[in-house]
């Protein structure tokens, strides 16, 4: 791992007993109501909606963890990452559907796994896994519907019947009959339509056509300006993240590599092509004793990657582009260029340098 | 109420910079006018596609900075701004301005008498001979 990453990872706290990576927004430079401490969580009202602490689960084809998180309330968080990372693992352990080896959970303040009845915190959560009930097939929409109903006091029907015209849903069809977009739209409609404090979605775009991932953005929107709700969503669509996310946590191989503020992460990483000084050199000279080669940009703020690009010029990578930029201008270094990495290229190269 | 910020993507000015200073020249310039009711945090963010973090931190500075006050409970406003932080602004520049000149009258060697006497001139000639 090169300096520039490991300054790039000074955000994410290695825990005093293990090697848990600690992802804590709260550590950034934009601490704010999102601040964490350790007391909050048997305070009345946490400011993590959702908290893993050392969590581990071993499988024999798997290890999961240990993932320690704290997703603020009142804010989108999106987990990133290549198939087979543990998000969806993830989502089980925090439904109490897969129970860890070692560490703890916790969800909106309460523990989970620990009570015998978890009615009551089942009741302030929506959740949409990744694959839908295949034993759910046989029932038409609005007999699932009926029955969700009884289940949760806050169920709001006109809202349900609001998200379903949106959506372009018919609940008179059986689940099975559905198409994949379609049911999905519908368990979306039905975890949303009880305005629960907190979403856990696990892909929930997947199978939507483009104008109905429109309709879903504005309407994770539109839930999130009430209150102090929260979502957490598992996506391979990086425009969802741009569109919605407030915090990344990128996971690869089981582990969170880190956890980012969205705009922050977005905005650092930079393409540049760097140039010579064209300034105040006498214009004949200015062919081979101006090449500038990738070692005279070894001292770049946050460079990742530099490699000669031709014409005397270095294409250079880094993860904190603003300084880098005015960097470049105090040496005399033309920038040629310039381009914003794509999130899915700086999800790679943060697990590129994890490893 | 949609604001007119334009956001460049490709530019490695931090996010909340770039907001912050086409909003502030909004106000300033008076293009928006005091008591205008502004976006709410969520969605100012959803319509610039940027983080609730961002625009929290972009009307944080900006309220700070006298441009815009929130009433908890009704959203963030436009504040007065000519009169309190313009002429503050307009205040902290005359100051600074004559800050400078003493420096220089120091360097020239001037006596604090003799320093005296050229700024009572000065005003003098600019506002009349003090009775």
């Amino acid at each position: 791992m090169n300096k520039a990453m490991e300054q790039e990872k000074g955000r994410i706290e290695q825990s005093a007993e293990g090697n848990a990576t600690e992802a804590n927004p709260a550590k950034g430079n934009h601490a704010t109501e999102a601040n964490q401490s350790e007391t909050s969580l048997t305070e009345k009202e946490p400011s993590s909606a959702v908290t893993l602490r050392s969590v581990m689960q071993k499988r024999s084809r798997f290890k999961l963890g240990p993932l320690t998180l704290n997703v603020p309330i009142g804010h989108v968080t999106a987990i990133v990452g290549p198939n087979g990372s543990g998000k969806s693992s993830t989502f089980r352990l925090l439904m109490d559907q897969s129970r860890p080896d070692e560490g703890e959970l916790w969800l909106l303040g309460e523990q989970v796994g620990i009570g015998l009845d978890d009615s009551l915190l089942k009741q302030r959560i929506g959740y949409v896994p990744e694959e839908d009930n295949k034993r759910d097939a046989g029932l038409r929409g609005t007999f699932k519907a009926d029955f969700t109903a009884e289940w949760y006091p806050s169920w709001n029907g006109n809202e349900f019947e609001r998200l379903l015209r949106e959506f372009e849903v018919d609940p008179s069809l059986r689940l099975g009959k559905m198409s994949k977009g379609m049911r999905r739209k519908y368990e979306l409609a039905l975890v949303m339509a009880h305005g629960p404090d907190l979403l856990l979605l696990d892909e929930p775009s997947s199978g939507l056509d483009p104008i109905s991932w429109r309709k879903l953005v504005d309407e994770l929107h539109r839930y999130m300006r009430r209150g102090n709700r929260t979502i957490l969503m598992a996506t391979h669509i990086m425009d969802e993240v741009k569109r919605l996310a407030d915090y990344i946590v990128v996971m690869s191989g089981g582990r969170i590599i880190g956890m980012y503020e969205k705009d922050e992460l977005l905005s650092s990483w930079h393409t540049f092509y760097v140039g010579p000084a064209t300034v105040g050199l006498p214009a004949h000279g200015a062919g081979s004793a101006t090449q500038l080669a990738p070692e005279a940009v070894q001292a770049l703020p946050g460079l990742v990657n530099a490699e000669e690009a031709g014409g005397g010029t270095c294409r250079v990578t880094t993860c904190k582009a603003w300084e880098a930029e005015l960097w470049c201008r105090q040496q005399g270094f033309a920038i040629t260029g310039q381009r914003a990495l794509e999130l899915d290229e700086i999800m790679a190269l943060l697990i590129r340098d994890s490893l | 109420m949609r604001l007119p910020i334009q956001i460049n993507e490709n530019s490695a000015e931090p996010l909340y910079h770039q907001i912050e200073s086409q909003l502030r020249a909004l106000i300033v310039s008076g293009q928006l006018l005091e008591n205008t009711l502004l976006p709410s945090n969520r969605e100012l963010a959803q319509s610039l596609n940027c983080s609730l973090i961002t625009i929290r931190r972009v009307y944080q500075d900006l309220e700070a900075e006298g441009l815009l006050r929130t009433r908890q409970g009704s959203g963030t406003f436009v504040a007065k701004v000519d009169t309190d932080a313009g002429s503050k602004k307009l205040l902290q520049t005359a100051e600074a301005a004559v800050e400078a000149a003493i420096e220089a009258g120091m360097a020239a060697g001037l006596t604090r008498h003799e320093l005296e006497e050229v700024i009572r001139h000065e005003l003098d000639r600019r506002y009349g001979k003090q009775q």
